[in-house]
């Protein structure tokens, strides 16, 4: 298997931050793997986005390949008052390859139609984007980074604040994407859905442990990540009872 | 009903109007989208630093104005590449820092002795085949900029955690809209002034931001809203005599709130209300008789009208009290120029505007500078009227320029000047007499600023300092040059300061309470007063102001009746 992404050894820093945002961190992402990124809120799971992403450049390491991303934000980040429709939306996926002096395509309009559809959204393609529920922005916004059709999908907290049917519908669309051969990575806190996925890289700063979940998911792991007490394992048959207080980080207690 | 559009400088503005509108409405939704109205208000009020620099070095204003405004939109845009607060927090941050330059700049480095707000004179009824030629360009420029542009500016806007993402660079895409702005609110500044730059960019977008949630049929009513509120208030501002700028904007913002106070009541309410609204404008207003003679000052037009009596109809644009570098004109004064015979002008830049008035307002005027004639002559001091002998000379230029106008009645203009010549002969001895009787050590003389040059050299009054050192009102003193003349004033006795009645008084309060100086005799510089008061007419505006500086320096002991 091709490798798309190799990080080594990365570390990054805000402007005028005395500590680095992230560190060591090292990991490979294969064509067809999904990578889950664990940490608690202020771990530093966007940050190694930005990171990939290059918006904020690395103090130390290296990213080698994976010139293009598609990213996929939290969308509490987009503007709800915006007069954009889903279409609209999706169509933005298409700036990238599309000179700033050309207008949009019919084939650009077909292509977003079809990424709308294959999320399930086609019957809405014309709604304004603040009028759609939290699953479908959601959904709106994998349709746009489906459109720009690149080999890796970055995806930030997908699966927070969406509705049951559109969790699933992203599992399977994401399950699918690794299929044809991209690589797929989600930032998550959510640890039962981190055993679906093909490897997990635990951050809290620094890059406490990366590899696969069964192997790497260990109580030790999990605490120096969440840096508060495991109730329990996940996919152990019990209830999964993760450090509240820290796991939705302060404001949430 | 339609009678104002007969005319051609309004006609010209009507068709400025659309012609900017449709920049400005497709702009105006970029700028209410990414919540830069702030920022273009502040691109207008930048350009100060820019125009007191191009005066002061010598070149075009425009050019001035546009490189404050890009220096100033720079400003904001490197800012905030770094820093996270809003555009508003930056725009105020940068805005406060150009102002306080342009200050410096006109008071400390260059001593700005022209009215620099007139340099970028702008109304959209003096505009010229060079201004629509120019609102066209930037309408189109700004039309193919959102074409190529907008569905970065709208990514970006959107969600600007994504856009590196996808594919575009942030800071260059914002860069060019906030130069499109830069470009096309300086561009309309010079042709129609500050006030109806903003009433044109941001509110028209604004309003119909409140109906309409889809980009391109947004973009369309605001160009469509634009275009109408400024004709239909170019139409209003005929029929009811105000300065258009102002008109439009109040149309503007009276439409604004109507539209979003019907996002509330009911549809019949608002239906009322907006037919009220146009009865009452289709009521007011009235026309007026063509006048024969245009005069810039209160004073000129004092003169003329001593000369002229009744024979001619006398149009005096400046009002009493009203600071001649805040004017902007009525459309009564561009229709009366156009039917003029003859402008008599204050010149010396003064009145600097007034050539374009007359350019554009289509008529073939004769135009005399009266400055030119005066006997006394000091460097570049517009207040040249305040030397009688300086009045002598222009009511005699005054009734020649009349009787080349009216032939016929060129014997009653010249025996009303010899009277009035009379008249100003006698006022200048009788000051003279009066300034005779103070100990010359006690003539010394602390104004508001400068304008009292011509005066205080006819009658041997030392000027020892003025609270503004220059003379642009936009100057403003540095702590040092008060310190200094607070020293000055104590050191020379000096015993009062003078306000001038149009010029807020209150640095010359604090330094008279801080030398034990008087302040509360005002005198008037750049105007007459206005109707009963000291000052009505030239001749008593003078004796008021000897009476006023007499009783002042000796302590109310003397006068000057």
């Amino acid at each position: 298997m091709s490798v798309l992404v190799r990080a080594v050894d990365l570390a990054a820093a805000y402007p005028q931050a005395e500590t680095p945002a992230i560190e060591h961190v090292t990991f490979e992402l294969a064509a067809g793997e999904r990578i889950g990124v664990l940490g608690p809120n202020g771990g530093g799971k966007s940050t190694l986005f930005r990171v990939l992403l290059g918006e904020l450049e690395a103090t130390h390491g290296v990213v080698e390949g994976g010139d293009r991303f598609a990213f996929v934000p939290q969308t509490e980040r987009s503007r709800l008052d915006y007069p954009v429709s889903a279409l609209d939306v999706a169509l933005m996926g298409t700036l990238s390859r599309v000179p700033w002096w050309r207008r949009t395509s019919g084939r650009d309009r077909r292509f977003a139609r079809a990424a709308l559809a294959r999320v399930g959204l086609e019957a809405v393609t014309d709604v304004t984007f603040g009028e759609l529920s939290g699953g479908q922005r959601q959904r709106v916004l994998v349709a746009r980074a489906l459109v720009q059709d690149a080999p890796v999908l970055l995806l930030d907290e997908p699966f927070t604040g969406v509705d049951r049917p559109s969790g699933e519908l992203l599992e399977a669309l994401l399950a699918e994407l690794a299929h044809e051969g991209r690589g797929v990575m989600i930032a998550t806190h959510d640890l039962d859905q981190a055993l679906a996925w093909d490897k997990v890289l635990c951050l809290n700063r620094r890059m406490v442990a990366f590899g696969a979940p069964g192997e790497t998911m260990t109580r030790a792991v999990l605490e120096e990540t969440f840096g508060a007490a495991v109730v329990a394992l996940p996919g152990e048959g019990e209830a999964v009872g993760v450090m509240p207080a820290h796991h939705h980080g302060d404001d949430h207690t | 009903m339609l009678t104002p559009f007969h005319y051609a400088f309004v006609q010209r503005g009507a068709l400025e109007l659309v012609l900017l509108s449709v920049g400005a409405g497709v702009l105006g939704t970029w700028i209410v989208l990414r919540g830069l109205a702030f920022y273009s208000h502040g691109v207008a009020a930048a350009a100060f630093p820019g125009l007191v620099l191009a005066d002061g070095i010598g070149f075009a204003p425009q050019l001035g104005a546009f490189g404050a405004a890009v220096a100033f939109g720079f400003g904001v845009e490197r800012l905030a590449h770094r820093r996270r607060e809003g555009h508003d927090t930056l725009t105020a941050l940068v805005l406060v820092g150009a102002l306080a330059l342009g200050v410096i700049l006109a008071s400390d480095v260059f001593h700005s002795q022209a009215n620099i707000e007139s340099l970028l004179f702008g109304s959209v009824l003096a505009v010229g085949d060079a201004d629509l030629a120019v609102a066209g360009a930037v309408s189109a420029g700004v039309v193919v900029a959102a074409a190529a542009f907008g569905r970065r500016w709208l990514a970006v806007g959107f969600d600007a955690g994504s856009a590196r993402a996808l594919g575009i660079r942030g800071a260059l895409t914002d860069a060019v809209l906030l130069l499109a702005i830069v470009v096309a609110v300086t561009s309309a500044l010079a042709a129609v002034g500050t006030m109806l730059a903003g009433a044109l960019y941001v509110v028209p977008a604004a309003t119909t931001r409140l109906w309409i949630g889809r980009l391109r049929p947004w973009q369309a009513a605001s160009v469509a809203l634009a275009a109408a509120e400024g004709v239909v208030g170019l139409w209003l501002a005929v029929e009811v005599n105000v300065p258009p700028g102002a008109a439009i904007a109040v149309l503007a913002g009276g439409v604004f709130a109507v539209a979003a106070a019907a996002r509330a009541v009911p549809r019949t309410a608002l239906a009322a209300v907006t037919a009220g609204v146009l009865v009452a404008g289709c009521g007011a207003g009235g026309t007026n008789a063509r006048p024969v003679v245009v005069a810039t000052t209160t004073q000129i037009g004092d003169w003329t009208r001593a000369v002229a009596g009744d024979e001619v109809r006398v149009h005096q644009i400046l009002q009493p009290n009203t600071d001649p570098h805040e004017y902007e004109p009525r459309p009564d004064d561009v229709l009366a120029t156009a039917g003029a015979k003859l402008v008599l002008e204050n010149g010396v830049g003064l009145d600097a505007w007034m050539a374009k008035v007359v350019s554009r307002a289509g008529g073939d005027p004769r135009v005399v500078d009266l400055s030119t004639v005066r006997t006394a002559r000091r460097q570049d001091d517009p207040h040249w009227w305040h030397d009688p002998r300086n009045a002598e000379a222009a009511v005699r230029a005054i009734a020649a320029a009349l009787g080349r106008v009216e032939p016929d009645r060129r014997a009653t203009f010249a025996r009303n000047a010899a009277r009035y010549e009379r008249r100003l002969r006698r006022l200048d001895a009788t000051i003279a007499r009066c300034f005779a009787q103070v100990p010359k050590a006690e003539l010394k003389l602390v104004t508001s600023h400068d304008a009292f040059g011509y005066f205080a050299a006819r009658y041997g009054i030392t000027v020892i300092g003025a609270v503004i050192p220059s003379q642009t009102t936009e100057a403003q003193p540095s702590a040092g040059d008060v310190a200094r003349l607070v020293a000055l004033i104590e050191r020379e006795h000096v015993k009062a300061i003078f306000p001038e009645s149009s010029i807020n008084s209150q640095l010359a309060d604090e330094i008279a309470r801080e030398t034990g100086a008087t302040a509360s005799y005002h005198l008037y510089g750049d105007t007459l007063g206005p109707k009963g008061s000291s000052g009505a007419t030239y001749l008593a505006m003078e004796r008021a102001n000897a009476n006023a500086i007499i009783r002042g320096l000796t302590g109310g002991r003397r006068g000057c009746a």
